[in-house]
């Protein structure tokens, strides 16, 4: 067991890809030569050589069509979207390509693209280096997302990716690139799609999360905790399809429900996962759904007050739980 | 009229293609004009649904370059190009099975009545999206390119095209990387009810080829011969790793956008003078004059065209739609089935 950071783990992940299995190419702005503008791929270039690591020119629509051209005759694309804040060019191609390749040609064509998005907040990057925008991509099926929150799980996650059959759209986080860190198996591991991981049990109430507000949200369980408030705290990892069954179970346990998203309210994953709770589970709860998410304004503003006024931090997550554990 | 830049000769000079190339090509043009002149008739009596997107008067264009591809090469079509479908030898069955939106049309009845695809055969399922498969198919290219395999692409698409971003994108990456792939532009004048000089300040679209290095060529789309033998070149140069070809084929479509499209913002010289210039006489004359066809050995052709499309049509006739349910599959891999609704 080694310690290594979130990027790391997705250098990993892709090297060992990309060694295991030659369909596997990277496409994107600045991956080859310099690396990555967050050197995700550095040294793969020398590895696996210019046609296995391919700087694009500044080209999302193609960076996007391309992978699903090369995907429709049997290769494995992982291209890169540098930051999410760019993903809109792409959008034509993830929607109407990606999504719906495998439905509209009634399963003859599949899209395996593993999409690598550089998204989130907190780095001072303002309006536009900071946006996550996962929430455009979970209202569409025939994508598959995804944003880890460890190492473990990028890199594991990741794999899954790379080798499943489904087009997916990979957040990662960029706060947690260098900040996180943690020792992970040296062998070849997958972490399967689709599955919640509890990161936590607790009795009096079941918080919801993923990405960055994962390590918000457990700073807040943590220091509820010793004031003996039992929190189970979920990390969804897969945004779509999402874990129901895990979240559902954890309801019936808590019977309160708190979510916790970096990104606007209006219409974020959490808007799906509180809709589904009370229209199935409203038998089970004691208090209102509640939410705690970025502010409904167009994007992160970047003077750092207003970037930390924006988003939700554990004391915010604290309070909205006291709040729902004394309705 | 049909604008010919360059390499314009009339295709009487300039032959040099086998008997059987000719008859060919002349066989899969007579076919794409009967099978779509049935299909116009069968939703004008209603017989599928949606609408109709005929290409009658620019078979030239679709027949000519797909005749000789080989099974593992990609065709990259638009909605207008049931002469490739044709042309690469999807069972005329399968066409109509599409556009019946029949169970047994590989695509379940999901997509659209002019959307064929045909993995068999390399021919990919467009998206509606303007454009689009032009970037998928140059993505094809890349994938070929990557594989060191020596297959190529041909990618389909109107004028109108040309005036999206993701189209120069692809094309400009396609010249980066001399990927192997031919664009066929069918300059059809029309783009639903847009002018072509309401999309573009130049003349000649293949004009745009130049700013990605790589030649442009405009012919005369409705002579058939031409249309194969400039393909063929443009085909045998992406083969061999010389980069693509933007090919501006001029033609003409003699219906509306759609079915449903009366096709009323242009004016009846403009069509009249284009009938004239009718694909199909253009080759039927050449052909005979050639001695490879007769009236005698055309009225064969047509008879036994018209009874393999009878026998299609019949086929999907009596054809049944996929049950509702159907509409749950082919989302994701079945690793992720979709939650099927309490209603």
């Amino acid at each position: 067991m080694k310690k290594v950071t979130y990027i790391e783990a997705i250098t990993q992940a892709l090297d060992e890809e990309m060694a295991r299995d030659e369909r596997v190419f990277l496409i994107g702005e600045d991956i080859a030569v310099y690396g990555g503008v967050f050197k995700a791929t550095k040294g793969l270039l020398d590895k696996y050589g210019a046609e296995r690591v391919i700087d694009s020119p500044i080209s999302e629509v193609y960076i996007a069509g391309g992978s699903v051209g090369a995907a429709l005759v049997g290769l494995r694309p992982v291209p890169e979207i540098q930051f999410a804040d760019f993903i809109t060019p792409s959008m034509d191609m993830i929607i109407q390509q990606m999504a719906k390749m495998r439905y509209r040609t009634g399963g003859q064509w599949t899209c395996p693209v593993t999409m690598r998005v550089c998204c989130g907040a907190d780095i001072a990057g303002g309006l536009y280096h900071s946006q996550t925008n996962e929430q455009w991509f979970v209202s569409q099926p025939g994508l598959i997302v995804l944003m880890p929150s460890t190492p473990y799980d990028a890199k594991g996650l990741l794999k899954s990716a790379i080798r499943g059959d489904d087009p997916v759209i990979y957040f990662e986080h960029k706060r947690l690139y260098r900040w996180i860190k943690e020792e992970i198996p040296e062998d070849d591991f997958t972490v399967p799609i689709g599955k919640a991981a509890i990161r936590k049990e607790g009795t009096d109430l079941t918080l919801v999360t993923y990405g960055l507000m994962y390590h918000r949200s457990l700073e807040a369980v943590n220091s509820l905790e010793e004031e003996g408030i039992s929190v189970e705290l979920i990390d969804m990892r897969t945004l779509l399809p999402w874990d129901r069954e895990t979240i559902f179970e954890s309801v019936k346990k808590t019977s309160k429900v708190v979510l916790v998203q970096e990104t606007s309210k209006t219409c974020g994953v959490m808007a799906e996962v509180g809709a589904a709770i009370a229209e199935e589970m409203f038998d089970y709860l004691d208090a209102p759904v509640t939410r705690v998410c970025g502010l409904d304004v167009p994007a992160v503003p970047f003077a750092p007050p207003m970037e930390h006024f924006f988003l939700p931090n554990a004391e915010k997550i604290t309070r909205a739980v006291k709040k729902v554990l004394e309705y | 009229m049909a604008a010919t830049k360059k390499g314009g000769k009339s295709s009487a000079q300039q032959i040099g293609l086998s008997e059987e190339t000719l008859l060919g090509l002349y066989t899969s043009l007579l076919k794409t004009r009967l099978l779509d002149e049935r299909f116009r008739r069968l939703f004008r009596q209603g017989r599928f649904a949606g609408t109709y997107f005929s290409a009658v008067g620019q078979e030239a264009t679709t027949v000519g370059p797909t005749y000789g591809l080989r099974i593992e090469d990609i065709i990259a079509p638009s909605h207008r190009e049931i002469g490739a479908s044709v042309t690469k030898g999807v069972p005329l069955v399968m066409i109509a099975a599409q556009v019946y939106a029949r169970s047994m049309s590989l695509d379940k009845g999901k997509s659209h009545p002019c959307h064929w695809g045909y993995k068999p055969l390399g021919v990919i399922t467009p998206a509606s999206t303007v454009a689009g498969q032009t970037i998928v198919g140059t993505g094809c290219a890349m994938g070929f390119k990557i594989q060191k395999k020596d297959n190529v692409v041909l990618a389909f698409f109107g004028e109108g095209s040309t005036s999206r971003g993701g189209w120069h994108e692809a094309l400009n990456f396609a010249g980066i990387h001399k990927l192997p792939i031919v664009y066929i532009c069918q300059n059809n004048l029309w783009a639903e009810s847009v002018t072509a000089t309401l999309q573009a300040g130049i003349e000649h679209f293949s004009d745009r080829a130049r700013a990605y290095g790589f030649p442009g060529i405009t012919i005369d789309g409705n002579d058939v011969v031409l249309v194969h033998k400039t393909a063929g070149e443009a085909i045998a140069r992406a083969r061999a790793g010389e980069g693509p070809t933007l090919i501006e084929c001029m033609t003409y479509r003699w219906y509306g956008h759609s079915e449903i499209d009366p096709a009323d913002y242009r004016a009846q010289e403009e069509l009249d003078k284009w009938k004239k210039k009718d694909p199909v006489p253009t080759a039927e004359k050449l052909l005979m004059e050639l001695g490879v066809l007769t009236t005698q050995k055309r009225e064969a052709l047509a008879d036994e065209i018209n009874q393999e499309i009878d026998e299609a049509i019949d086929a999907c006739e009596k054809g049944k739609y996929s049950e509702p349910e159907e509409a749950y599959n082919d989302v994701y891999s079945e690793q992720f089935p979709v939650r099927r609704e309490e209603v």
